[in-house]
Order: structure tokens, then C-alpha cells, then sequence
């Protein structure tokens, strides 16, 4: 009876250790992590941590970061949701659409590119996006390909109606092309370059026609940020160096692309294949740029509107601006919930030589 | 001329002979009771009868013709275990050699066909005394009312020949004598022609016509498998006294202590 | 006072002591959810127990927005529809090449080395093969639970008919029985409720093949959602779907077994495998 009685009171005890246990929290600190997943726009980070650089700028701040790899991309979203990272790599979609609608505050630190041809529509015999109306398409559904479709089709005129969505998983879609059943999908590099040495296989629309909406960040812990800058300090001082590296056209560029190539599973020229449908910000002014223009602001609203057009931004959401999006350009959506926040002033100090 | 012929029947495996030179006569309605030592190959005589092992030489010939490979209806069987179907009633089980001669397709009656069948079922029972439990499965009923079924289930196809396997071996001394009795009328009653295995020489000596000694005669401590076993005594019941009871108990008991030193060599 | 072995808790403290651990896992849910939610209102790992309410009542008794279904029971439906299918084929195949192989050494022959070679692939592992063969659509998932779980049926059918006493075929044989007849009066109703039980046994495999077809390609079902709003953390929907699943499971189950003990009496009473609880 006694150990039972033991067992009650020790019992919430063990909860709140799980419950604390992981959570990001706001107070200074020394260390930190941070998570990636393989992908052309972040594989930078890998190479930045193997090589000592991202090491190099912590030490700089007296702080430690981790850099951790997670194989599986929306795992390591929901990770960082979950706590259990301070920062993590993402595209602008589900910053918004998983910590933002989780509830966390998130900064964009670091805006590292936009997709530039990288996410594609792919037919099968037909060959312009018009005829997808009335066909399956495969897809990861509430992925950047599901927003890059509807993007698509509103600009021939056509919506999600007119066609059924298929949910596949991203690891199965090129075999899934491959059978006689799936005559459209919708993906990503280096599935898309894959799918489209297919026979019969035609891009009919990318991301290149519209141009800066697909965005991959470094997403890191508002609340931290604030009460580390020296953490955002290190991991953008980190990132312009090693973006002035690999962009370098010498031995040294040369040797760092192909080291990231390796690292992604595919050769020096996939990876610079993937890198040209890829608008790079290899420099401080050009990532300064984008994130200050008034179109990261429309962007957003568009993602807004097709994220809560699907659910995604939760049920206690009555429009699309129920969570607020702080940009350079102003706010969208309600200023009592902003949760997300595309915040220059790092990179801008990185810009003007202060880090 | 005999209704079954046993000419010169052999029965060897790899390295072992496990009969040999079995020469008999038996007649349409004897009841022959089997005795031996184990392992002398009673069994795989009775096999042979059966149809489920066929003779290295030799041959058995029921009414001059080879007898069937394959069990078949002509022969019934009651093992000491296992004769009946678990997933059958009582009166099911009976049923069912009536049901599988009627209806080769499906191997089920219906209608009047079942009802006669039914009825023919319920007599069998009445004579084997199972009345009360026709509705019962077999894993509800005792050992000696399962070995009851099981002649009864036999029966009912109405075999020319009835093989015993140490029908009685599991049952009570008590349940037992009923059960002789209940075999003995049964004989009669319908002119089986009966071979019966037993470990008990005193029912080899009660039941039947005849009593039939397995035993081997000859022995080879180095080889125990070189040499076979024979019928060492082919004997009338009834006409046999106390002394010779005694002699044969003895000699299967030296065979039955010769077999295990040479197993255990 | 008795040793411990010897000790039975009443009926009564019996329901009390089966309850403790869910109760436990329970406290232990809320005391983690709270302090989460104390960080932070908008977490969505380890939702309240008022937001399970919500997303139970939105799942389950509100249409959806976009298309106006009942997204619970439409998901339930069609994964019940591709588990229906694909466990009550692969048991069909089960049975008729179990009892091929177990009663005709003419048909173990050349199938049973091939069966256990088909039993030791992991299906998960030759996807595109599958893919090619029976497509993307409802066939491949019915098809991925089949490939899954009938070569394991089949073993087992085969191995239950080898184990029916020679005795009893040799019975059947004196009886007049022809093969036919005795497949069909003693290998098969002997072998039905082994079947029952095999399956029960394989329903833990076909749900997690039903769930991984679902989460591969697909427009509805339960694995569907769960891999669905896990892309957006909804863990408000995912436990409750995972209890779901997880009753409908213990339930199937259960269902099985009351018909395998009301159809087969004589088997349950033979293996003690409870006649009368």
C-alpha cells in the first residue's frame, strides 16, 4: 500500500520531468541545436558543421550549437515544434503552417533561398497544365507541392475541384509515376529531375513562374533569439561564410559543392543541376533585399489564404490572418497572434560587417 | 480355399527386418487375437492388412486377390486413439459413413435420406449403449465411451473385416470386460472377420477363435535388427491350458528384455 | 498469510487493478499536457483533453468544410472496406492452398518451398514492384495487406492440416471417404476455427500493411489522416485516431473469437481456450 501510495505521488512528478524535458526555453544560455534535413538550399548547413565553420562563429560567442541531421523533413519540423530544437531548416509554408500554427514563436533568421524551377507539375503525354483538369494528381498533399499546384491552376483558370488530389508519400512518387495508373504529380528536387527522365514525362509548370513564394528559411525560437542574440549572431556569421565558400568559383567552391553533392546522394553536376533552379542569396544584400521587399509580404498572403483555405491553420482560426506575419514590409493578419516574424536585422549586421 | 492368404510376407526397412516368412491362413469369421512383444511388428502387420504400408515380399491376398493398397471400406479400423472426429457429434460421427456412401459431392444428406441415416445412426448407438450422448462431443465423453463410437462409427459401413489396434489399452480394467463382451456380439452379429492387437495376453486368451504369437526366434545380440519376427504360436482359444499360457508369457518376456539391451546397445 | 502465488484478487479489485495503469497513463497525460500548455497555449504535442473533445466532435459529427463528409466515419469506412477485403482474400487463400498443401503431397510438392520463399520477403521492401503490378489505387492497397499476411496463412493452415492425426484420415478412408469427401467433412471443419485463430493473429500485421498502403498514396482512411495532419502536428486528431484504431482492433478481435467459440465449440472446449468466459 505504501508503494502504491509512492507510486501516485511520484507519478506527476515523472510528468512534469517529460513535460519540461525539450522545451525551448527563453533564459540565456551556452548551447544550443539546431536540426536540418537533406536539401539542396540547406545542405550549406551540413557542410558549415562537418567543417568547423558554424563551430568557428559559436566559439567566437562563447556559445556551443549543435547541428543536427533528420532524415525525415516534417520530423524534423515537428521536432523543433515540439521543443526539442532552437532552430530547424523550412520553407515558409510550414513555418507558418506548423510551429507558427503550433503556437510557437518563430523567427526567420536567415532567408537562404527560393525555389527557382526546383518544384514541378509533371504530366504524363499531355503537355500543357490545363489539361490536368479531370486527372489524379499525386502529391504530398499540404506540402509547398500542393500550394505550388494551386498557384498553378489558379492561373489557367482552374481549382482543386476540377481535379482529385492524391496524397503519396514523397519517398514512393517517382515509382509511383512509373505505374500506368498515375498520369500527374507534383514535386520537388531531386525527385522532379528523376521523374522527368521518364519517357513521356513534361513539366507544364514550376516554381520559376512564381518566383520568390517558395522560400527555404532557417527557422529559429523567437523567444530565444531574443534572449540569445548571440545564437542568431553565430548561426548567421556561420551561414555568409560558408555561402561566400561554396559560391567562390575556385578549388575551394568547387571542392565544398562537391562535398555537398555527396552528402545529398548525387554528383557534382545534379547538384549544381539543383542549385540552378535555385535562387541562391549567397550574400548578405541580396537576402536583405528579398526579406525587406513588399512581395515576401504578398507572398505570405497567399500562403495564408491556401493554408487556411486547407485547415491548416488550425479551427480557432476564422480567416487567413489569424496568425500575424511581421515583415519588413508590415504586418499581415491579426497583431495580437504574430507568430511569425521574417527578421533582417541579422543578416543586416552580417550586411554591414558587425558580426 | 481361404478367405485371406499370407504367403511368405516380409517387411524389412534400411537396415531392419521387422517380419519374416509370415505364412497364415484365416478363415471368413475368425477373430484373431494378436499378441507380442513390443516393437515385433504387430503393428506394421495390421498396417499391411490396412493398406497403409504394402510388404517388402510377399504378399497377403484377400479372397486370392492382392489386398488394396489404400484403406478403403472393406476394412475398418479402431486405433487406441484418434478414431473419432472431434468436430462431429456423437451421432454425427456415426452418420457420417452414411452420408459420405450417399452423397459423393458433398458428403452431407438431406431430408429423408438424412432421416434414414439418422435412424440407422441411433440403432447402431443403441447396441454400443451411447443412447444418452448422442449429442455430445467426443472430448466429453469417457475413454471407454469413445472407443465405443468408434467401433460403433466403424461398424455402421458394415466392413468384412474389423482391425483392432490395442482398442482397450487405455481404458479400465472394469470398462474393459464390458467392452469384450460388447465385441463379442458384436461379431457375431454381423460375421466380422476380426484381427485384434493386444498387450494383454490374458484377453488375447479370452477373445476370439484364435490367438496369434508375434515373437522372434532367432536373436543376434550384435545385430538386433538382423532377424525378423514370426507367429511362433498359431493356437485355437479355448483349448489351450494354464502351462501354455505361462510358456508364452515367459518367451516374450525374454524377447521383450533381448529387444531393449539390443535398442540400448 | 498465504504466499503470493496463491493470492486471487476478487472481482471487483480485479476491474479496480486492470484500470490503475490507464488511469495512471492518464494522470500522467494530463500532468505533461498541462505543463506544456503553461509554456505555451498553442502546443499541439500534447494536446488538452478539451481540444481531443473538439477535434473528436469536428472529425466525427460535423461535415467538412471542403467536402461536406463526416471525415471520421468516411476514413473508418474505407480503411474497414481495404482491411475487410484484404484480411477476408488473404484467409480465403489461406485455407483453400493451407489444405492443398497439407492434404496433397502432389501440391506440397512444388508450393510449400515456394511459400515459405513469397513468406520471407517484406513486401514494404519491393513497393514499386507493387506498384507496377496492381497500380496506385484501391487493388494496391487491398493487394499490399494480402501479399503481407496470406504466405504466413498459408504456412500455417498447411502445418494445422499436417497436424490432424493420420489416424483420423485412415478413419475417414475405412468409412468410404474419397479425397474430396475427406477434405471436405474432416480437414476442412477441423482446420476453420485454426483459421479463425490464425487470423486473429494476422489482423495485428494487416492493420499496420493497411496503414503504410494508406500512407503511400491515398484519398481517405484512417492511416491517410493520421499521415495527413501529422504534417501539421494535429496531435489533437492523431491520438484520438490512434484509439480508434486501436478499439476497432480489440473489437474485431473479440468479435472473432465469440464466433469462433459460437461455431466451434468443440475446438475451444478441447484447447481450454475459455468456452464459457
Amino acid at each position: 500500500m505504501r508503494n502504491l501510495l509512492k507510486a501516485l505521488i511520484l507519478a506527476p512528478v515523472f510528468c512534469a520531468a517529460l513535460a519540461v524535458v525539450g522545451i525551448a526555453h527563453a533564459e540565456e544560455r551556452k548551447s544550443f541545436s539546431v536540426c536540418w534535413s537533406i536539401y539542396v538550399g540547406w545542405m550549406p548547413w551540413d557542410y558549415g558543421a562537418q567543417q568547423g565553420i558554424v563551430k568557428k562563429w559559436a566559439d567566437k560567442y562563447g556559445i556551443a550549437i549543435d547541428v543536427v541531421q533528420i532524415n525525415d523533413y516534417v520530423e524534423s519540423i515537428n521536432q523543433y515544434t515540439a521543443g526539442k530544437y532552437d532552430g530547424c531548416t523550412m520553407t515558409n509554408m510550414d513555418a507558418l503552417t506548423i510551429p507558427a500554427a503550433g503556437g510557437v514563436d518563430s523567427t526567420a533568421l536567415i532567408v537562404g533561398d527560393f525555389s527557382n524551377g526546383n518544384d514541378g507539375v509533371v504530366l504524363k503525354g499531355k503537355k500543357s497544365l490545363a489539361d490536368i483538369k479531370g486527372q489524379s494528381v499525386n502529391l504530398v498533399e499540404l506540402s509547398v507541392s500542393h500550394y505550388l499546384l494551386a498557384r498553378g491552376l489558379e492561373s489557367v483558370g482552374l481549382s482543386e475541384k476540377d481535379l482529385k488530389v492524391v496524397n503519396t508519400s514523397d519517398a514512393d512518387l517517382v515509382a509511383a509515376f512509373a505505374t500506368p495508373d498515375v498520369t500527374s504529380v507534383v514535386t520537388w528536387n531531386p525527385l522532379l529531375s528523376e521523374i522527368l527522365t521518364m519517357p513521356n514525362s513534361n513539366k507544364v509548370f514550376d516554381s520559376s513562374q512564381i518566383p520568390g513564394e517558395i522560400i527555404d528559411l532557417m527557422v529559429v525560437n523567437s523567444d530565444v533569439l531574443k534572449a540569445n542574440p548571440k545564437f542568431g549572431k553565430a548561426l548567421v556569421g556561420a551561414w555568409y561564410e560558408i555561402m561566400a565558400t561554396m559560391s567562390a568559383q575556385d578549388a575551394k567552391g568547387k571542392a565544398a559543392r562537391e562535398f555537398m553533392a555527396k552528402a545529398s546522394g548525387t554528383d557534382l553536376a545534379g547538384f549544381e543541376a539543383q542549385l540552378a533552379s535555385t535562387k541562391m542569396f549567397y550574400t548578405a544584400k541580396d537576402a536583405v533585399a528579398f526579406t525587406t521587399s513588399a512581395q515576401l509580404k504578398t507572398t505570405m498572403e497567399y500562403v495564408a489564404k491556401f493554408s487556411f483555405d486547407h485547415g491548416l491553420l488550425g479551427d480557432g482560426a476564422a480567416d487567413a490572418g489569424f496568425i500575424g506575419v511581421e515583415t519588413a514590409a508590415g504586418l499581415y493578419g491579426s497583431s495580437k497572434n504574430v507568430k511569425l516574424r521574417f527578421d533582417p536585422s541579422y543578416m543586416q549586421m552580417a550586411l554591414d560587417g558587425k558580426l | 480355399m481361404s478367405y485371406i492368404q499370407i504367403r511368405n510376407l516380409w517387411k524389412e526397412y534400411a537396415d531392419q527386418v521387422v517380419l519374416e516368412r509370415i505364412n497364415a491362413r484365416v478363415n471368413k469369421g475368425d477373430f484373431i487375437t494378436i499378441v507380442g512383444a513390443s516393437g515385433c511388428g504387430k503393428t506394421t502387420f495390421l498396417k499391411m492388412l490396412l493398406g497403409t504400408e504394402s510388404p517388402s515380399r510377399g504378399a497377403i491376398l484377400l479372397e486370392d486377390a492382392p489386398i488394396p493398397d489404400e484403406p478403403s471400406q472393406q476394412r475398418g479400423i479402431v486405433f487406441q486413439r484418434y478414431s473419432v472426429f472431434p468436430h462431429l457429434t456423437v451421432l454425427k460421427n456415426v452418420m457420417l459413413a452414411r452420408e459420405l456412401e450417399h452423397s459423393p459431392l458433398l458428403g452431407k444428406l438431406f431430408g429423408s435420406a438424412r432421416r434414414t441415416a439418422k435412424q440407422e445412426a441411433l440403432a447402431m448407438l443403441e447396441k454400443v449403449g451411447l443412447t444418452a450422448a448422442i449429442k455430445k462431443y467426443p472430448h466429453e465423453l469417457s475413454g471407454g465411451m469413445q472407443q465405443r463410437l468408434a467401433i460403433a462409427q466403424s461398424l455402421i459401413r458394415k466392413p468384412a473385416i474389423l482391425l483392432l489396434d490395442e482398442p482397450f489399452g487405455a481404458l479400465d480394467p472394469g470398462i474393459r470386460a464390458d467392452m469384450h463382451k460388447l465385441v463379442l456380439e458384436l461379431w457375431k452379429q454381423h460375421q466380422l472377420t476380426i484381427f485384434m492387437i493386444t498387450h494383454d495376453l490374458k484377453e488375447g486368451f479370452l477373445l476370439g477363435t484364435r490367438l496369434w504369437v508375434f515373437d522372434k526366434p532367432r536373436h543376434d545380440p550384435q545385430a538386433p535388427g538382423a532377424f525378423g519376427a514370426r507367429i511362433t504360436y498359431d493356437i485355437p482359444v479355448g483349448q489351450s491350458d494354464r502351462s501354455l499360457y505361462q510358456k508364452i508369457d515367459q518367451q516374450l518376456q525374454v524377447t521383450q528384455e533381448l529387444t531393449m539391451e539390443g535398442n540400448a546397445a | 498469510m498465504k504466499k503470493i502465488i496463491n493470492l486471487q484478487p476478487h472481482n471487483g479489485t480485479r476491474w479496480l487493478l486492470a484500470l490503475l495503469p490507464f488511469l495512471l497513463l492518464l494522470l500522467l497525460y494530463v500532468a505533461a499536457s498541462n505543463a506544456r500548455l503553461a509554456d505555451n497555449p498553442g502546443d499541439k504535442l500534447l494536446p488538452a483533453m478539451g481540444s481531443f473533445a473538439d477535434a473528436i466532435q469536428r472529425m466525427a459529427f460535423e461535415p467538412d468544410k471542403r467536402s461536406g463528409d463526416y471525415l471520421l466515419w468516411v476514413d473508418t469506412g474505407s480503411s474497414l472496406i481495404r482491411l475487410g477485403l484484404g484480411v477476408g482474400i488473404s484467409a480465403l487463400a489461406g485455407l483453400a492452398f493451407g489444405i492443398l498443401n497439407g492434404a496433397i503431397p502432389f501440391a506440397r510438392a512444388p508450393l510449400s518451398p515456394l511459400v515459405t520463399f513469397l513468406s520471407l520477403i517484406p513486401p514494404m521492401a519491393i513497393l514499386p514492384i507493387l506498384f507496377i503490378i496492381f497500380g496506385m489505387d484501391e487493388l494496391a492497397k487491398v493487394m499490399l495487406i494480402i501479399i503481407g499476411i496470406t504466405p504466413a496463412l498459408i504456412r500455417d493452415m498447411q502445418q494445422r492440416v499436417l497436424e490432424i492425426p493420420a489416424e483420423q484420415l485412415i478413419k475417414a478412408q475405412t468409412l468410404g471417404a474419397s479425397s474430396w469427401q475427406i477434405i471436405l467433412r474432416v480437414v476442412l471443419p477441423q482446420i476453420l476455427p485454426r483459421l479463425l485463430a490464425s487470423v486473429r493473429l494476422a489482423l495485428g500485421s494487416a492493420w499496420l500493411f493497411l496503414i503504410a498502403a494508406e500512407a503511400i498514396a491515398s484519398t481517405d482512411g484512417l492511416g491517410y489522416r493520421i499521415f495527413l495532419v501529422r504534417r501539421y502536428l494535429a496531435m489533437d486528431v492523431i491520438l484520438p485516431y490512434v484509439i480508434w484504431i486501436t478499439l476497432l482492433a480489440f473489437f474485431i478481435d473479440y468479435g472473432l473469437k465469440k464466433i469462433s467459440q459460437w461455431s466451434f465449440p468443440w475446438f475451444h472446449s478441447q484447447t481450454g481456450d475459455g468456452g464459457k468466459s
